[in-house]
């Protein structure tokens, strides 16, 4: 009896241990643990309102009030980049959230009914999979228009199918297993076979795989918001901000300059996290 | 898909029922969809993408004539210092694995993947352009305008190649024929250039294709940044003027491109890899 709670235990420790050891995820946890903190409590930590304009103080210069100076309306730089982790983190975990739903269903209905199902679940699959990165996501806020819900929709779109194509080759392998073929010959209905014998039995892999990609999803939303295709004025987005202060490179640096450094920070720390997360669980990619 | 581009056309001539019932005959608008959806096909097979809808009654080809050699050859000159430039990174962090060399490199290189072009272009414009004055902030037609842009492009491929070098180049050296050329007291220069860099090269092809897609989604942000007026800043302007034949077209040369290239590096395996070759004629 003790020895079988022992093990896992033990293991728990292992991974704790050799995460600690990781410089990469160490540094990307800590990044991302400031991000996350940033975002939930970004309206109490909010200096100022990020709506409220002052038409004297257009592209005024960083003073004590307003420590990264002010936009072309006169809102607090600072407070809007405060604000723009929640969105920015918002967005990424929604589409997250979203990819892991439609991903993990139709990848196991695809490995578990195979046939028809499997076939088409897997050719649409390999369309999107076949688009450039980012251009179907394009295409589609092209067709529904620019909008917060738009960018969650478009990349939830693109990034399912790399989520389904793990979910049914873990379903796959655990078809034969003997809790499987039990519940089969008990008469368990497939509904109840999916979400009771194989859900729990793939779920973590699938978490940790689709966490390894929130460094692109921030990029992504970014990048549509940057386009004009993303989050639309008032909300600020880290995206939408950098387009704005581009434009005025040589007058007023500050917008530009402090939007891209945080959201390049943010992401760089959800990479070395995910790649941190990925060497420790595939040991023959510790080198990559 | 929202607005009837032909309304949108007629503006303040909205009630001129002969002129609108032209419009909608050049267009194409008056066939049943499928119809239209067939023409358009047929079109597209002839090299035509139709109307655009901002420029009344130009077709697309021409809207799109001077683009087409742009959003190309920015990627393709991004691809051409990348490449290189990738490649000896991650070969020389290799070499000196698991040492500060190493270290360092592959720092800047994760770094470089993370950072977005845009915000990469924001320090670049702000210190080469704006502080140091040396480079154009903006603009398209002489080559001192396309440096920053093509730097930007290449920065992140570069980074991700770099990565992928180092990785096959591990793997590489710890293969039993770069033991035997070091073992009869071979050069390690020549070990390396001649044993060790061709076998990571082939790898690395497989991977051009991918790179060269999200060069394709970079040239949209890098051509709005820098006001070029290639494929990429079309498309964004076609967006929101809604007009969707430009839109259609530069998404389908887009994924046309894509699908090219992955094509001829699928062909070019056997030409570099003689393994392929004999694999294939068993």
């Amino acid at each position: 009896m003790s020895t079988i709670e022992i093990v896992p235990e033990q293991e728990r420790g292992e991974f704790r241990r050799r995460f600690l050891r990781n410089q990469n995820a160490v540094i990307g946890g800590a990044l991302v643990a400031v991000a996350v903190l940033t975002a939930l409590f970004a309206t109490s930590l909010a200096p100022h309102s990020y709506t409220e304009t002052n038409m004297l103080l257009v592209w005024g210069e960083p003073d004590a009030a307003h420590p990264l100076g002010l936009d072309s309306l006169g809102r607090d730089i600072l407070s809007r980049i405060l604000i723009g982790a929640r969105v920015s983190l918002g967005v990424a975990a929604a589409v997250l959230t979203l990819t892991l739903a439609l991903g993990t269903a139709i990848g196991m209905a695809a490995a578990y009914f195979g046939g028809w199902i499997d076939t088409v679940a897997m050719r649409v699959a390999d369309i999107i999979l076949a688009f450039p990165e980012l251009i179907f996501a394009i295409l589609l806020a092209a067709v529904l228009g620019p909008g917060i819900l738009t960018v969650v929709l478009a990349l939830a779109i693109t990034w399912w199918p790399g989520v389904a194509r793990l979910a049914r080759s873990l379903v796959l392998g655990l078809r034969h297993e003997a809790f499987v073929e039990a519940a089969v010959a008990s008469g368990t209905r497939p509904a109840a076979i999916l979400l009771r014998h194989f859900l729990p039995n793939i779920v973590a892999p699938l978490i940790v795989r689709a966490s390894i990609g929130v460094g692109f999803i921030i990029t992504a939303e970014a990048t549509l918001s940057f386009l004009g295709l993303g989050v639309q004025e008032p909300t600020p987005s880290w995206g939408g901000m950098i387009r704005d202060g581009l434009t005025v490179m040589r007058t007023d640096p500050y917008l530009a300059i402090s939007a891209s450094a945080v959201l390049g920070i943010t992401i760089l720390g959800f990479n070395l996290l995910g790649d941190g997360l990925r060497d420790l669980l595939d040991p023959r990619a510790r080198d990559r | 898909m929202p607005g009837d581009p032909i309304g949108a056309m007629l503006s303040d001539r909205s009630g001129d029922a002969a002129l609108e019932q032209r419009l909608r005959a050049a267009y194409g608008l008056d066939a049943p969809v499928l119809e239209q959806f067939a023409t358009y096909v047929r079109g597209v097979v002839r090299g035509e993408f139709g109307l655009s809808y901002r420029f009344v009654g130009v077709p697309v080809v021409d809207v799109l004539r001077d683009s087409l050699r742009i959003s190309p050859l920015l990627a393709l000159s991004a691809l051409l210092i990348a490449v290189p430039l990738g490649v000896t990174a991650g070969a020389l962090a290799a070499l000196r694995h698991n040492r500060w060399a190493d270290t360092s490199i592959m720092a800047v290189m994760i770094a470089g993947i993370s950072v977005p072009n845009f915000a990469s272009a924001a320090f670049l414009v702000y210190l080469l352009a704006v502080r140091l004055n040396a480079l154009p902030v903006a603009g398209w037609g002489t080559a001192r305008q396309a440096v920053l842009p093509v730097i930007v492009l290449a920065l992140q491929p570069t980074a991700y190649i770099a990565r992928l070098a180092r990785a096959f180049m591990l793997e590489v050296l710890a293969q039993d024929y770069i033991r035997t050329a070091r073992a009869k007291g071979m050069r390690e220069r020549i070990v390396i250039l001649r044993h060790a860099l061709p076998n990571i090269l082939v790898p690395l092809l497989t991977t051009i294709g991918v790179i060269f897609g999200t060069l394709l989604t970079a040239t949209f942000v890098v051509e709005t940044i820098f006001n070029i007026p290639g494929l990429g800043r079309q498309a964004i302007q076609a967006i929101f003027a809604r007009d969707y034949p430009v839109t259609t077209a530069v998404l389908l040369l887009f994924t046309f491109f894509y699908a090219g290239i992955n094509l001829v590096v699928d062909l070019l395996y056997g030409v570099i890899d003689p393994r392929i070759r004999l694999e294939r004629r068993r």
